[in-house]
């Protein structure tokens, strides 16, 4: 209870009002529990191409949606940091999803999906350098021009150092946001498994990202994956519970930041009961809200 | 360096077996006739060919999954202008 407490009284907020919130991934398997739940959950996150053919019926039915609980896009096929030109028609779904559900906000991952015409099924980290900053800026520009609000973009998990990359990620992401004037969405799992897997520690890689421009985070889970010869990775697989490191993750960033962050908990699959997905996201709550105590512990002291 | 070329040569190596198997033979020679520069070359002939390995199996296992029928949104909140 006592940190139930902590919860309530120590949350960054603007001069706006607004504050630290806490949602979830909309799949079709949690809608029950998320629309039952919905004094405990402050947005859903809805994966865009999901219903980016959707009917008339069916962008009424994601109106009433919207009405009932805050809702933001997240997008999957862009391939926003492309060297590629994006897909204009695909924005123009985007666009249309945005706007007839007011939704306050979409966002998509720094990742190429497909090249030279072959679809790769998932995102894939581009090599990581000045040509493919400056591709993902003009991308990320013709974005924000057609889908008329610029998206909060994501670094990604990869189980492989991207080949010809002369930046690291995390200053490969500072650049990006610094020169499209886009905010984060930063994915905590993704962040934690690119850590270990290439040997950095964790803490000292969310230190380098450009945490100021930070307006949303992701937390998922994954698993270790065995390869050959002895390779070993962690896997961002949206499975799994979200793990203690990661929670851990956000305190450090609660701590150092102060603007108000609008945290999602993602799961793809192996649905866990429902209980057990809200207690994670009262986990997020009090992870968030302890290093929101330190910071203003730090602040009093000074 | 980035560049469409790379990048298209990269979701060759993620999606095709083949083109994977033969890269992880003659990882060069197979780079020189997808037309890439020398740097590109060199940057690919440097990857960890396990965990490139790895990579290649964690997408085809993406896309399969991806190629199940996926559960349609909920009726509970479909067809409803309020939830219980």
């Amino acid at each position: 209870m006592a940190a139930d407490a902590a919860v309530v009284v120590v949350a960054a907020a603007d001069i706006t009002g607004r504050r630290d919130r806490f949602g979830l991934g909309w799949r079709p398997e949690l809608a029950a529990g998320i629309l039952t739940n919905r004094d405990r959950i402050d947005l859903i996150e809805i994966i865009a191409e999901d219903h980016v053919d959707a009917s008339r019926a069916g962008l009424r039915s994601l109106r009433r949606l919207a009405a009932q609980i805050p809702v933001v896009w997240h997008g999957l096929s862009l391939g926003l940091a492309s060297t590629v030109p994006v897909d204009t028609r695909r924005l123009d779904a985007f666009a249309r999803l945005v706007g007839e559900t007011g939704a306050e906000s979409w966002s998509e991952h720094l990742a190429f999906v497909r090249g030279g015409g072959v679809e790769i099924g998932h995102l894939a980290a581009p090599p990581r350098s000045p040509d493919s900053v400056d591709a993902a800026c003009h991308n990320l520009a013709t974005a924000r021009r057609i889908v008329g609000g610029a998206p909060l973009v994501e670094n990604i998990a990869s189980l492989i150092d991207p080949p010809a990359s002369t930046i690291g990620e995390p200053e490969w992401a500072a650049a990006i946001v610094a020169g499209s004037g886009c905010f984060m969405l930063l994915d905590l799992h993704n962040l934690y498994a690119n850590a270990v897997n290439f040997g950095e520690d964790p803490v000292a890689y969310l230190h380098r990202f450009p945490l100021e421009r930070v307006g949303s985070v992701h937390l998922a889970g994954g698993r270790w994956i065995d390869g050959p010869n002895g390779a070993r990775r962690l896997l961002d697989d949206h499975l799994h519970d979200v793990p203690e490191p990661v929670f851990g993750l956000l305190t450090e960033l609660g701590r150092l930041t102060s603007q108000p962050l609008t945290v999602v908990i993602e799961r793809d699959g192996a649905y866990p009961p429902f209980a057990d997905i809200l207690r994670e996201l009262t986990a997020a709550r009090q992870a968030l809200a302890a290093g929101r105590a330190m910071r203003a512990g730090i602040a009093r002291a000074a | 360096m980035s560049s469409p070329a790379l990048e298209a040569f990269l979701a060759r190596l993620y999606t095709d077996e083949t083109v994977l198997s033969q890269f992880l033979e003659e990882p060069r020679a197979v780079a020189a006739a997808a037309g890439l520069d020398a740097a590109a070359i060199v940057a690919l002939c440097e990857l960890d060919r396990d965990v490139l390995v790895m990579t290649a199996r964690s997408y085809r296992a993406k896309r399969a999954a991806q190629a199940k029928p996926r559960q349609r949104p909920s009726r509970f909140w479909r067809g409803r202008r309020s939830a219980p």
